[in-house]
């Protein structure tokens, strides 16, 4: 094989990816980019003529930048609580030799098996006024009237912790995996209790599985439609929600595309300082 | 420096006895090896007095203090790992710091330690490397610094050099070897491999299905095996049938065997009947064929260099193995004559 031919060879391996990734991510966003510099129409999409108008209006518009916090909010402690709540699970299941453990593994998958719309339709069925959490308190006589649980910004988090959870988990475990248990033991046999060795040595080494998972779990979030519009009903809405009532109910493509594009950019923001802060130094070559 | 002594220590799986009542005692700054085929219980053992596993039944003590309800972590030993478990996300450095910021070492105290002890494994210049920047050998040392480096009662060692060749092996044998009598270390050492137990111990403890089967210096359990099992575990050995005659002279027995009748030690004065015989391969001397002795044919020859492994056949179909300097050579179908000296049987008891 000659050299040229054997330095193609890697260009070839990802060219399907690339090509797919080309076609139907990075001309959708120079598509959205366009858009969002472009005059908002009356009665169309759209008007001829580029404007700066729709990034005025949006930085202008306290409401706006309030929603993005929110949104950035909701996220972070989406994947704060999927960090927490997963941790144990994933070590769980990466350490334990338990006799379920096929069946564990199978339900910590299990909401990615149903539908999204199903899901969170049970969501509202549970968190409710009416539903049954707040029925079930107020029956045993612990609360007089219902918890706020729907159409704010709680009933979105654990919502989207239920689904998220399994992206968290899995890299977390793959993760845990990874670290020799011995290593562990030697910690213990130098001098460290198990939480310092924990701290000092588990965690550490654990980083590359948080890093994943983190990061997975926050750009999700951000990206959530379904649950958010259906937990936050018109009260709370997330970036992502008003997205879509801008690119769909209220038909304004040059704004909906200027909000969609703050959205990427804060999130991708986000997700570069967190790398950069929990970047590991002794993994770099 | 510290004494230890275990005393009927047991572990119980449920399932199966890993390690069944052993008692040993372990002076201060002696070597010893555990020695056994794997599931022998040698490192549930080692586990055991390192805190990692529970005991079941027993005591470990540590110059007379029963330390079985003591945490790994209190426990002050040093241990190796099979596979160093040195920290990845950590310098050589650090690795070696983390024993002393446990102990709230001071930092100018962790710097001048952390170097002395570098300097004993011949790492000076690697402490600002990460684990997987160093060789096997390098990650070896580490591992061994960063026990040593704490001043610890006990050096455990958990087959430190299984995953090295053979070449690095034999020279880490002779270092941690010299470096363990230089520190004067009580160490306990625990390995499958005979060669490394019998050149790096002051006393193999030889394990079999959770007991110990023998323990005592090398040279007793090579040249004085207790039962065929150990015979057969610590090298190569011929296992011969024989039949007490008459009382010989110096307590010996006179025994007749297929190699003829020899005096031979070891032999209760009271037995008679047959006695089973240990011959290691390098106590039989091979001449030329009609001369004095017992004649046999060569069947196959394995030549290794320094020494040369001759499977022999006898006149009655019986095989015996011959190990020799290659100073005479003979190839498969050569007749030879078999010599040995009676004072090279050993009698085995029966195997428990």
């Amino acid at each position: 094989m000659t050299i040229s031919a054997r330095s193609a060879k890697p260009f070839l391996l990802i060219a399907p990816a690339a090509v797919l990734l080309g076609v139907f991510l990075v001309l959708p966003y120079i598509n959205i980019g366009i858009m969002s510099f472009r005059n908002p129409g009356n009665g169309s999409p759209y008007a001829p003529g580029f404007t700066t108008g729709n990034y005025l209006r949006l930085f202008s518009d306290s409401f706006y930048l309030v929603q993005v916090g929110n949104t950035l909010m909701i996220g972070a402690i989406t994947t704060l609580a999927c960090l927490v709540l997963g941790f144990p699970v994933a070590w769980q299941l990466a350490r334990s030799q338990m006799r379920f453990r096929g069946l564990a593994y199978g339900l910590v998958l299990s909401p990615l098996l149903v539908g999204i719309v199903i899901r969170s339709y049970g969501w509202t069925i549970l968190l409710g006024n009416n539903g049954m959490i707040n029925r079930t308190l107020i029956n045993m006589g612990l609360i007089d009237r219902p918890l706020a649980l729907m159409y704010n910004s709680l009933g979105i988090v654990i919502a989207l912790v239920h689904v998220f959870l399994p992206f968290m988990i899995l890299p977390l475990m793959s993760a845990i995996q990874g670290i020799d248990p011995s290593i562990e033991a030697a910690a213990r046999s130098l001098g460290a209790g198990r939480v310092t060795a924990f701290r000092r040595i588990v965690l550490p080494l654990a980083m590359p599985g948080i890093q994943a998972g983190c990061i997975l779990v926050f750009v999700l979030s951000l990206s959530a439609y379904v649950t958010p519009s259906l937990i936050g009903g018109l009260r709370v809405k997330t970036m992502a929600v008003s997205v879509v009532d801008a690119l769909i109910d209220t038909f304004q493509w040059p704004f909906g595309s200027a909000m969609a594009l703050l959205l990427s950019l804060t999130g991708a923001l986000v997700v570069l300082i967190f790398a950069r802060l929990t970047r590991m130094k002794w993994k770099a070559n | 420096m510290t004494e230890v002594s275990i005393e009927g220590l047991t572990k119980d799986y449920g399932s199966s006895l890993a390690v069944n009542g052993i008692s040993v005692k372990i002076a201060d700054g002696e070597f010893i090896s555990l020695l056994g085929p794997s599931g022998c219980g040698k490192t549930t053992t080692l586990k055991m007095i390192a805190g990692f596993e529970e005991a079941t039944a027993g005591a470990i003590r540590f110059d007379g203090q029963d330390v079985v309800n003591v945490p790994a972590e209190k426990r002050d030993i040093g241990m190796v790992f099979q596979n160093y478990a040195l920290f990845p996300h950590m310098t050589v450095a650090q690795n070696l710091a983390f024993g002393l910021e446990m102990r709230r070492v001071s930092r100018s105290d962790i710097a001048t330690r952390t170097a002395r002890v570098l300097e004993m494994v011949q790492l000076s210049g690697y402490a600002d490397r990460y684990p997987r920047q160093l060789s096997g050998g390098q990650q070896q040392r580490v591992a061994l610094a960063r026990a040593l480096v704490i001043e610890p009662r006990i050096l455990l060692l958990d087959e430190p050099l299984a995953n090295l060749d053979a070449k690095l092996r034999e020279e880490m044998r002779v270092f941690i070897r010299d470096l363990q009598k230089r520190v004067g270390i009580t160490t306990v050492y625990v390995t499958h491999d005979q060669a490394e137990a019998m050149t790096m111990s002051d006393r193999v403890v030889v394990m079999f299905g959770g007991r110990i089967a023998q323990h005592g210096a090398p040279a007793d359990i090579y040249e004085r095996p207790v039962t065929r099992e150990v015979a057969q575990f610590v090298g190569q050995v011929n296992i011969l049938e024989g039949r007490v005659v008459s009382a010989a002279a110096d307590d010996r027995m006179a025994v007749e065997t297929v190699l003829g009748q020899f005096a031979v030690r070891g032999i209760p004065a009271a037995a008679s009947g047959t006695v089973t015989l240990a011959l290691r391969p390098e106590a039989v001397e091979l001449a030329g064929p009609g001369t004095d002795g017992t004649q046999a044919t060569v069947s196959a020859s394995y030549y290794s260099g320094s020494l040369v492994d001759y499977r022999l056949t006898l006149d009655n179909g019986q095989t015996i193995n011959v190990q020799t300097f290659p100073r005479n050579r003979w190839s498969a179908g050569d007749r030879v004559t078999i010599k040995v000296d009676g004072d090279r049987f050993w009698p085995l008891g029966a195997s428990a």
